[in-house]
């Protein structure tokens, strides 16, 4: 009895193995080449299903916001030393459109470069106003609320507008910029 | 074209983009995550400073901070359609091979780095992407690929990453059974470090299992009397000296296994097995008496460990071979009894698994919003199964089965949101169609009695009255109605017959008509060059508003036009998604379900062995309990050992 039970002892010694190494043979050769058949399925489907989005996407946007009507409102940071941005209410034409709330991991995107589209409207050809506010955590983290106006003219075409948060290291202030994109 | 300048980025956000965990070996290793993060943002060079120059290119990295892969790649494939990267169509580029990565796509990725990486990018970023594509690939069986790539590897890679490197490499060896080679590219190796012991470990286990115990030894003890503090690597000491002790005892060399297995920390996760094998290697010798105090140890110990499972066998056989029968017997009694109830209880776990709820469950508790290929699964489901799975995390097979299996998830959530919205699309279209029909015929008939032509020929020849008017210097035209009133009184009364009587009143009266009259004139001469402005200025924006009417009239008929051509057009898209959507979701559906049954196959065979390990126990059991009944029946007690072996 005692050589069939010592005799176990290999199991183990192949639990410890394959705990950290890949499984050899035959058996691993099989498992591999299901295995990769199987992700081979998945990869293709990767690939159709994000081309698909890819259609939808701007199926979506062209029948939602057609090109001459489409307005498009991006937000973007630069530096951050003086302002966490918690949320951005934006207002056109004096009518509440949005009011967004920021993740930490949005906000943290923003703050690395990422610039997002917070909102989309069909606005007419002709003046519009926008107001902006921005809620966060201002200079010695204390509460902070500002506003920033701008007019606009929407010709023909899509337009973008960029609120920009940037620091005015002079004053140890955030500012808060709206700028028009062509 | 956008004109902006928004936040300075490194362009080789590029090597963000590869920074994965250092799982390869230990899935749940989180200690070198860092070290390959910092070394990679640690390299950002100000020469590669870019600016996000398209609105489009910051939103895909909106996303792709976050490690919203799927989203981002989605944005920028949309805006690269439409042409809205022009500033950045290199980097782009690179970044969509960059997020394939992330996102698992190695296939994608590979295409676009075979195309972009041999002359767009410097050396050391092309080195390092080709190592991450191989580590992917690697990970997912796909051997020779990954051969492949770390052959493109021209330089050295940054410290920590060269290390992965070569164990990599030496991973590749040994899967391809060239151990000599291996242990050459590992006694090359200077410095070490996490990885190049790993790299030992599994290359003496692979000798291991070649027979060449002796040239294994060599390896094992190198890693097995490593000094460190790192948790990390005296986990992976303790399973090197496990290892090696085990091996020793499978080659009939007990006496050197005793060495590494004490090496083995007591209360480390390995304890349970070095206490076994330890035991044993003293019983091997003929030393019971010694070798049940390390079994003794593992009594009150978890059953679902094969050590602790093995020494419920383990320990009656000591006893039986000191000629403790009665004691022996009642251990096998309650060993047959454990081994019975934990078999049950592996029954239930793979009716669970069969069931197919395991992995709904793992999605569950991993609620991810997006799909990126570092994520691992560290904990699995509470479960009757979960207890028996947990060395399974540590494989390649599962984590790569599971991630592909949440991957299939997410593209059927997304395929389903598509469907709702696509039918949202549809209906919205009928409505918008059914409304411009309803409104054409009206909108036509206003059309028709707006005289546009007229308008104009109107304000034409207000123009030529005007020009005439002027050269005329006509200042009564443009008088007011009420001097144009007074001035025809005035002209009527110099008509009247009785002021041309010769009389003094007559006279009176027309010196004040004359009077009156030249009052009129000059102030129509005085008001005459405003009152032509005033009129030119009217014309002119009655001209402008006519300009803008033919413009819009223009719009209007395009519109008519062009409309029903738009209805068709959108239509047919939708149309044409929709089935797609269909068609994908069924095979994303089929996917899955070859997917859950690939890994349902692993966790019921790791369950099944598991059983069967019982199962031999049981027998093992049962045949000494009855040899201890048939040799006490027989009074022999004497022999009852002997009987045992």
């Amino acid at each position: 009895m005692a050589g069939a039970l010592a005799q176990d002892a290999p199991i183990l010694v192949s639990d410890v193995a394959l705990e950290n190494s890949q499984t050899m043979g035959a058996e691993a050769d099989q498992a591999r080449a299901e295995f990769r058949s199987l992700d081979e399925d998945v990869q293709s489907l990767k690939k159709e299903v994000l081309d698909l989005n890819r259609d939808l996407f701007l199926l979506e946007e062209e029948l939602l916001f057609p090109a001459n009507s489409q307005v498009a409102f991006f937000i973007s940071m630069d530096v951050g030393e003086y302002f966490s941005l918690d949320s951005v209410n934006l207002k056109i034409d004096g009518k509440d459109v949005t009011h967004y709330l920021y993740t930490d991991r949005e906000a943290g995107a923003l703050l690395r470069g990422g610039v997002h589209r917070v909102h989309m409207e069909n606005l007419k050809v002709g003046d519009h106003e926008l107001v902006a506010v921005f809620t966060g955590k201002g200079p010695s983290v204390r509460d902070y609320r500002r506003g920033a106006t701008m007019s606009f003219n929407k010709g023909i075409g899509a337009k973008y507008v960029e609120l920009e948060i940037t620091d005015r290291i002079k004053k140890q202030q955030p500012e808060f910029v709206i700028k028009e994109w062509e | 074209m956008i004109a902006r300048c928004c936040k300075i980025l490194a362009l080789s956000f590029l090597l963000a983009v590869f920074v994965l965990p250092a799982g390869y070996v230990a899935a749940d290793d989180k200690s070198d995550l860092t070290v390959v993060k910092d070394a990679h943002f640690g390299s950002d060079k100000k020469s590669n400073l870019t600016v996000v120059k398209d609105a489009h290119f910051g939103e895909v990295l909106f996303y792709f901070y976050q490690e919203d892969y799927f989203p981002a790649i989605v944005r920028l494939l949309a805006a690269q359609k439409q042409t809205q990267l022009e500033n950045h169509s290199d980097e782009s580029e690179l970044l969509l091979g960059g997020l394939y990565l992330s996102y698992g796509h190695h296939q994608r990725a590979a295409e676009i780095f075979e195309r972009l990486l041999a002359d767009k990018v410097e050396p050391e970023i092309r080195d390092r992407t080709w190592f991450f594509l191989a580590k992917i690939w690697y990970q997912r069986g796909y051997l020779a690929e990954a051969q492949a790539a770390l052959d493109k590897l021209q330089n050295k890679l940054d410290k920590p990453l060269e290390a992965e490197r070569n164990m990599l490499q030496a991973q590749l060896l040994i899967d391809n059974r060239k151990h000599d080679q291996a242990i050459a590219l590992l006694e090359d190796w200077s410095g070490r470090n996490v990885w190049s012991n790993y790299a030992k470990f599994n290359l003496g286990v692979a000798m291991v299992r070649n027979g060449d115990v002796n040239g294994a030894a060599s390896v094992l003890n190198d890693v097995g009397t490593l000094r460190t503090s790192n948790e990390e690597l005296n986990a992976l000491r303790d399973k090197a000296n496990l290892a090696l002790g085990y091996a020793y005892l499978q080659d009939g060399q007990p006496n050197a296994a005793k060495a590494p297995l004490q090496r083995v920390r007591l209360e480390g996760p390995f304890s349970n097995k070095a206490l076994l094998g330890f035991g044993w290697a003293d019983a091997e010798n003929g030393n019971f008496e010694r070798a049940l105090v390390p079994w003794m140890a593992l009594r009150n110990r978890d059953l679902l460990d094969s050590a602790v499972q093995e020494s419920m066998l383990a320990i009656p056989y000591a006893m039986a071979m000191l000629d403790g029968v009665s004691q022996a017997a009642d251990h096998y009694l309650n060993a047959i009894e454990a081994f019975y109830e934990e078999t049950n209880r592996i029954d239930e776990a793979i009716v669970h698994i069969e069931s197919g709820e395991l992995l709904n469950q793992f999605l569950e508790q991993n609620p991810q919003a997006t799909t990126g290929w570092y994520w691992t699964l560290e904990e699995l489901p509470e479960g009757p199964d979960s207890r028996y799975l947990y060395h399974l995390l540590a494989t390649h097979k599962f984590q790569e089965g599971i991630k592909n299996y949440r991957d299939l998830h997410y593209l059927r959530r997304n395929l389903d949101d598509w469907q709702q919205s696509v039918e949202v699309f549809g209906n919205m279209l009928d409505t918008r169609e059914y409304a411009y029909n309803e409104r054409l015929p009206r909108i036509e008939e206003s059309l028709g009695q707006a005289d546009l032509d007229g308008m104009v020929q109107r304000k034409l020849e207000f123009d030529a009255r005007l020009n005439s008017i002027e050269e005329n210097r006509d200042s009564l035209a443009l008088a007011t109605k009420r001097e144009f009133d007074m001035w025809g009184e005035i002209a009527a009364i110099e008509r009247n017959p009785a002021l041309q009587a010769n009389v003094p009143e007559a006279q009176e009266v027309r010196d004040k008509v004359k009077l009156l009259k030249g009052a009129l004139q000059w102030n129509l001469d005085r008001e005459y060059k405003s009152r032509l402005w005033k009129v030119r200025r009217d014309l002119q924006q009655t001209g402008e508003a006519l300009v803008e009417t033919q413009r819009s009239r223009r719009k209007i008929d395009e519109a008519i036009r062009t409309e029903p051509e738009l209805f068709a057009d959108f239509n047919t898209r939708v149309n044409g998604l929709s089935p797609k959507i269909d068609e994908l979701k069924a095979r994303v559906e089929l996917a899955m379900d070859r997917q859950s049954a690939f890994m349902q196959d692993i966790a019921v065979e790791e369950l099944t062995a598991q059983k069967e390990r019982l199962d031999t126990y049981t027998i093992q059991a049962r045949f000494a309990l009855a040899a201890i009944y048939d040799l006490s029946a027989s009074g022999g007690e004497a022999t009852i050992g002997e009987a045992s072996q």
